[in-house]
């Protein structure tokens, strides 16, 4: 093998020395492999309960009659919400929203269950802390949930004793009542929404760094670049073979982290495995081509790095999960536009929580194809100018090539 | 002390002389700061745009879609005749809710039953799904309130009577520290934050492993600084440099954002000194363990992300498993993130945080003690290398 592999240049010489080259260098290897594995257990570990459940608040009874009472049971028997603590004054209950230890107060005021007999409306008063959007909003929809469940027993005995049927009375009590339904993820399981969406964007970042990291080793210097066309016999089947290698490994760390995502967390496929094999497989290889490209660009390869870093590293807020790109102004519009992880991401939740039908599939895929095809051809383009290059400096390239050989 | 001074002078130095930590710190600062923030300007998502599926075609299923239309929420962009052709629409992500307002909507209505419309909210991506089903669900119960009163009315209630029977015990929700609901608002404090603590490990990583970080090496005058010399001189050039970008970026650019905050710009620098030092002290450890300015990069890039869903931002820490919160304790953000947030934008006094406050002295001190160890064993070993076996014995002396 070994043997064979020397005697004759070309893609698997440059394949199997890349191997080689990854068993010699351990912390690229486990940068590829234990890194975002590694990153991801944690990340599920991090989202394993699936849903935000029993968030605890506070509750100040200014009242304290059956009704509050019964106000602050229905509360507590919500899922969203836990009635953690309860305050004697606001100022207590303020302070324990500031040190982090609750996450709403809920008032209710002096003489409620009075007022509401006597027909005065008196307010409920729920402060919840939107600094965290989504935690303040949960526990909203706790109370939303219960208080009115509340208002609803009160209403049903004033129309009763107006004299009014109890089956008539309690139709009348919500006269448009909403059945929502929420469509591909019914019980908005943060699993399904955010984690399944987190993985693919780490893996982004790995790709491209790496990437660019393992490519500049060897494109660094016009010496090193020379060599590398020698191994490969030419630059073309050279920068496939050094490719090669990694699309493997990334494509087996991708398949392990779908595989915990659909056999243990339970992610549902909808739709086409096959095609969301396919996605898989152009994103992984649009970022190796996007990292090998900035690797050519960019002279020393820490710079291309850092580039790479600077475009995926903060890609998560771009790719609109989060917060969705319909609401984004143009210029994060047309960032996240260009960056593969976006159409990647579109391609997965079409493919696994909606089972989107197959003729509305291919538009994220196709755009993942052209992102393949244009960095191939820029990869292509730059390695041509480079060779060029130094085809036209050849007489005078032999002592600088040499030097920096050195250096 | 002066072997303190010529460390942290010669440290500072290397800062701007450096070009990849110039380009990390300074340049890598201004840049996120400008470019990060970008996807949740607008703050809120407005007009999601939702099909109505109109089977009753009456005046009151009209009002009703025109007051959907009219909320800040929603746009009804497509009036489609089937559930089945707008499902299509969802697919196509032209739009992400369907209402359904059922035949004889309004003959129910008028006939004092309850008349139940169907939302179907795409939930694919929560924020949608929570504005539709929000913006709807207020919409009918605003409409139904008004029928119910209407009716009431009609069998001779007492008109206020009527409205206290509708709603007889009104719940108002008061939204704290981000009164409009902004995503920026709740997303960009902590991840100022994280960016603080990221690009700062990266540019000491990238310190402790380029070359000249050997302040021994460097001394060209008088007696070269101790081990703790060196480590708390170049802490203390770190100090310097965040005094400088952590305000830009926690007072600053929050200001020019337009984010709303309540606290005072005092706490906030009295909290920021454990965390800058803590930060500091753990990329000295970044740098001592993968030796090499590469994979200190490569690594510190795919790391920050998890780090901000371990603070309990995103993802209330309740629902963290306890052994997992436990070790994120180690990170500085997770601390850095909820004390920053809590004093700058909730108001809270320093004694609110001053578990979190602690926790970083903490950190300094576990970090910059790891960092101390390092630094005398790398000189005991130099040293050993360079003078030979026979001076062992004296050389332990003078270390311990």
């Amino acid at each position: 093998m070994l043997a064979r592999r020397h005697l004759h240049p070309g893609f698997w010489l440059v394949f199997w020395r890349e191997i080689d080259w990854l068993r010699r260098r351990p912390f690229l290897l486990a940068f590829i492999t234990i890194v975002p594995i590694g990153l991801m257990a944690l990340l599920t570990m991090i989202f394993s309960a699936g849903l935000a459940t029993r968030l605890p608040i506070v509750v100040l009874d200014l009242d304290s009659s059956d009704l509050s009472r019964s106000i602050i049971r229905m509360v507590d028997a919500t899922p969203d919400t836990a009635v953690a603590v309860r305050v004697g004054e606001l100022a207590e209950g303020r302070g324990m929203i500031l040190s982090g230890k609750v996450h709403g107060l809920l008032m209710l005021p002096q003489n409620l269950e009075r007022d509401v007999f006597a027909g005065r409306r008196p307010e409920v008063v729920f402060f919840y802390n939107t600094q965290t959007l989504t935690i303040g909003n949960l526990t909203l929809r706790g109370v939303n949930a219960a208080v009115p469940t509340a208002a609803a027993g009160i209403r049903l005995s004033l129309r009763t004793a107006q004299g009014q049927p109890v089956e008539e009375a309690q139709a009348a009590l919500s006269p448009i009542p909403v059945q929502s339904h929420a469509l591909f993820n019914p019980t908005l399981n943060y699993v399904y929404f955010l984690l399944a969406a987190i993985l693919p964007s780490l893996l982004q970042i790995v790709v491209v760094t790496a990437s660019a990291y393992s490519v500049g080793m060897d494109v660094e210097t016009r010496y090193r670049l020379r060599i590398l066309g020698r191994l490969g016999g030419g630059l073309w089947p050279a920068m496939a073979g050094k490719l090669l290698p990694y699309t493997i490994i990334f494509l087996m760390v991708l398949g392990v982290s779908d595989a915990v995502l659909f056999s243990i967390l339970e992610l549902p496929l909808h739709g086409r495995g096959w095609l969301l094999d396919i996605a898989g497989f152009l994103f992984i290889l649009s970022c190796q081509l996007l990292g090998a490209l900035l690797a050519l660009l960019l002279k020393p390869t820490a710079s291309a790095v850092s580039i790479g870093t600077l475009l995926t590293s903060p890609a998560f807020g771009f790719m609109g999960i989060g917060f969705p790109r319909l609401g984004m102004n143009a210029f994060a519009y047309g960032f996240g536009a260009l960056l593969p992880g976006t159409w990647y991401l579109t391609a997965r939740i079409d493919q696994t929580i909606r089972g989107t039908p197959l003729d509305l599939s291919w538009k994220p895929i196709l755009v993942l194809l052209a992102f393949v095809v244009g960095f191939a051809g820029l990869v292509a383009v730059r390695l041509e100018r480079m060779r060029s290059n130094a085809v036209r400096d050849a007489g005078s390239t032999q002592a600088p090539a040499l030097s920096e050989a050195v250096s | 002390m002066s072997g303190l001074f010529a460390v942290f002078r010669s440290e500072f130095r290397r800062i701007f002389a450096l070009r990849p930590v110039f380009s990390v710190l300074i340049v890598g600062s201004a840049f996120y700061g400008l470019f990060y923030p970008q996807p949740y300007l607008n703050e809120a998502l407005r007009n999601v745009p939702i099909a109505i599926v109109d089977g009753d075609g009456t005046s009151v299923s009209r009002e009703l879609a025109r007051r959907i239309d009219a909320t800040s929420d929603i746009a009804v962009t497509m009036v489609l005749p089937d559930l089945v052709s707008a499902e299509r629409e969802v697919f196509a992500r032209k739009i992400f809710g369907i209402l359904v307002i059922p035949r004889n909507f309004e003959r129910d209505l008028l006939h004092g039953r309850a008349s139940p419309i169907a939302l179907y909210a795409d939930a694919s991506y929560f924020l949608v799904y929570q504005r539709v089903s929000g913006g709807v669900a207020a919409v009918a119960r605003t409409l139904g309130a008004e029928v119910e009163t209407a009716r009431l009315i009609g069998i001779g209630v007492d008109p206020v009577l009527a409205g206290a029977a509708s709603d007889p015990m009104q719940l108002t929700a008061v939204p704290l520290f981000n009164p409009q609901g902004g995503y920026a608002t709740y997303v960009l404090p902590g991840a100022f934050v994280l960016l603080l603590q990221q690009i700062l490990l990266m540019g000491v990583g990238l310190l402790g492993t380029l070359p000249g970080t050997d302040p021994v090496e460097n001394a060209t005058y008088g007696p070269p600084p101790g081990p703790f010399a060196t480590v708390a001189g170049k802490m203390l050039a770190y100090l310097l440099l965040e005094a400088v970008i952590l305000p830009l970026y926690l007072i600053a650019l929050p200001y020019f954002y337009g984010l709303p905050r309540l606290g005072g710009v005092i706490p906030v620098l009295v909290f920021a000194i454990p965390f800058v030092l803590s930060v500091s002290g753990l990329g000295l450890v970044v740098a001592a363990i993968f030796k090499r300015p590469l994979p200190v990069q490569l690594v510190l890039a795919t790391i920050g992300m998890p780090f901000f869903f371990l603070a309990g931002f995103a993802w209330p820490t309740e629902v963290i498993p306890p052994a997992v919160h436990e070790a994120s304790l180690l990170v500085p953000s997770t601390s850095a993130i909820n004390g920053f947030t809590r004093l700058a934008q909730l108001g809270a006094p320093l004694a609110d945080v001053r578990g979190e406050f602690l926790m970083l002295w903490e950190l300094t001190l576990f970090y910059g003690g790891i960092v101390w160890i390092l630094e005398v064993r790398r000189r005991r070993n130099a040293r050993r290398a360079a003078v030979g076996v026979s001076s062992r014995e004296p050389q332990i002396a003078r270390v311990v």
